[in-house]
């Protein structure tokens, strides 16, 4: 496990060597659609999961605490 | 372990912070101050959920998990200035459950039984919620700094909580890491099952429920009962995000989140019935042998990451994998993907995919399997081995002229949604989610 932790901090700094993409080309990157983050119609979606389900975080959304879920 | 985690923490914020260094100096020059959020934006959220299933953690694992749930929220965002926003979510979210009807099955209606919900007072409950969040930019836009306060309220349990984060773009905003910690500090108010009150500073199987019901099978019914001293719950999150644009049509972000948990865990009102302890009834419902318990701690972790590819004019493929483990056992998987189909400018398809598994907790055995000798020992099928799959479709209008109005405000979009959830279990539900953001002129 920390093996597949330590390779994925290897990934993110070659994300950071990949091409600057200037203001002007960011049209498509700034589509709603294309945001890094669930849709805020889909927090009640989250929710349902976050209760029922053991698995929480990493995605932006609640990681814990505040509602009797697990 | 926590050496371990300790060093990858340390190592993600030295890189954080080495980046950060390395592409300050390219982001120095003054650039057009746009504001932050130009207007209020309001928006109402509202779901409808519905599930059922024959496990229910509330009857020790067998019975009826049938519940809807109503929701409805509000979100309004407040520009303060051209670097500050004022955030508040207010939500109310009402539920009847079959399953937690049955803390009290014995309420003379009709024979009790775990498959039929009962009368009682448990069987509905509404949660209430008020977040207030506050964040400022810095003049270039490079710098995020956020806090927030909340607190929610349901019958039997009460939270405050407070977070706050950092974030910081750099290489001409294609990089951002952040940083983010939040602290709930929560309290039960304990219910138990009913027929276990009387075995503590009661009179016991002379109570008048064993004295005006027959009890079948074990007639000498005698639980293991003594109420949690510590009701108290606190989480501590801390969580880190790096995001990077990686093409004009491709960006993607990873995050890794921490959680201790200490205190309650346990659900006061889910029983457990043991394989060591000769069965009891009352009509068809199963007498508890005493309800679940769970160590006071657990520390959990979830790495995740999302890919999105703008494809072109009319699709956007969205990915989302997340690896989570904690130290009661568990290790999950989840992966999804949502393709976006703009068929018009105003219109947009949303279908979608869903997986999920999960293994099981340390803790977690079927009803009459768990053993009375055990320390920890639960029969909450959410904590047992599962993989589940999630089917989604949706749809939304959006007007960037905002030309419908209601009063002052101009509907920007709406978006509608439905996901049907199964697990290879019993256990599936259904949603439909609605959203309508609205702008102040």
């Amino acid at each position: 496990m920390i093996k597949k932790i330590i390779m994925l901090a290897m990934v993110t700094s070659f994300f950071s060597s990949c091409v600057v993409v200037k203001e002007y080309e960011k049209v498509n990157i700034n589509d709603p659609d294309m945001a890094l983050s669930e849709k805020k119609c889909d927090r009640n979606l989250s929710t349902a999961h976050s209760y029922r389900e053991a698995a929480v975080g990493a995605n932006g959304g609640k990681t814990g605490g505040g509602c009797g879920c697990n | 372990m926590k050496n371990q985690l300790k060093n990858i923490i340390l190592f993600i914020c030295v890189f954080a912070f080495a980046k950060v260094s390395a592409q300050t100096s390219q982001d120095s020059t003054k650039v057009y101050k746009k504001r932050v959020l130009e207007t209020t934006e309001v928006d109402f959220l509202s779901s409808y959920y519905t599930q059922s299933g024959d496990n229910a953690a509330v009857s020790g694992g067998i019975g009826t998990e049938a519940l809807t749930d109503v929701t409805g929220t509000i979100v309004v965002a407040i520009p303060l200035n051209d670097d500050d926003v004022l955030t508040i979510d207010a939500g109310v979210s009402a539920y009847t459950s079959a399953s937690s009807s049955n803390v009290g099955p014995f309420d003379g209606a009709q024979p009790a039984d775990p498959f039929v919900a009962s009368s009682g007072a448990s069987s509905s409950d509404v949660w209430t919620n008020l977040t207030a969040s506050y964040s400022h930019s810095s003049d270039d836009r490079n710098d995020l700094w956020s806090a927030k306060l909340s607190v929610s309220a349901e019958y039997d349990y009460f939270s405050l909580g407070a977070g706050g984060g950092y974030t910081k773009l750099f290489n001409e905003k294609n990089t951002e890491v952040s940083v983010n910690g939040n602290v709930y500090i929560d309290t039960w108010s304990a219910i138990y099952p009913t027929e276990l009150r009387p075995f503590f500073g009661g009179n016991g199987i002379n109570n008048s429920l064993f004295t005006q019901n027959t009890i079948t099978g074990n007639a000498n019914y005698n639980p293991i009962f003594t109420p949690f001293a510590n009701e108290g719950r606190n989480s501590y999150s801390l969580g880190f995000g790096f995001s990077q644009i990686l093409h004009k049509n491709v960006q993607g972000s990873l995050a890794l989140d921490f959680v201790q948990q200490q205190g309650l865990l346990s659900t006061p009102f889910q029983r457990v019935y043991f394989a060591d302890v000769a069965d009891s009834f009352i009509d068809n419902f199963q007498l508890a042998d005493a309800v679940e318990r769970l160590p006071d701690a657990r520390f959990k972790v979830a790495v995740g990451g999302r890919l999105n590819w703008y494809l072109n004019e009319t699709f956007t493929v969205r990915t989302f994998y997340r690896y989570y483990f904690d130290d009661w056992g568990i290790n999950s998987h989840t992966a999804s993907i949502e393709v976006p189909i703009k068929l018009t400018d105003k219109f947009t398809l949303y279908p979608s995919y869903r997986f999920y598994n999960q293994t099981a907790a340390d803790y977690f055995a079927p009803a009459n399997e768990n053993l009375s000798t055990s320390d920890f020992y639960t029969s909450d099928y959410d904590l047992s081995e599962y993989s589940a799959n999630q089917f989604g479709f949706g749809v939304s209008y959006t007007d960037i002229f905002t030309k419908a109005h209601i009063w002052k405000f101009g509907l920007k979009s709406v978006d509608l949604k439905f996901y049907q959830y199964d697990r290879d279990t019993t256990f599936s539900s259904s949603i439909i989610t609605a959203g309508f953001k609205f702008v102040v002129d």
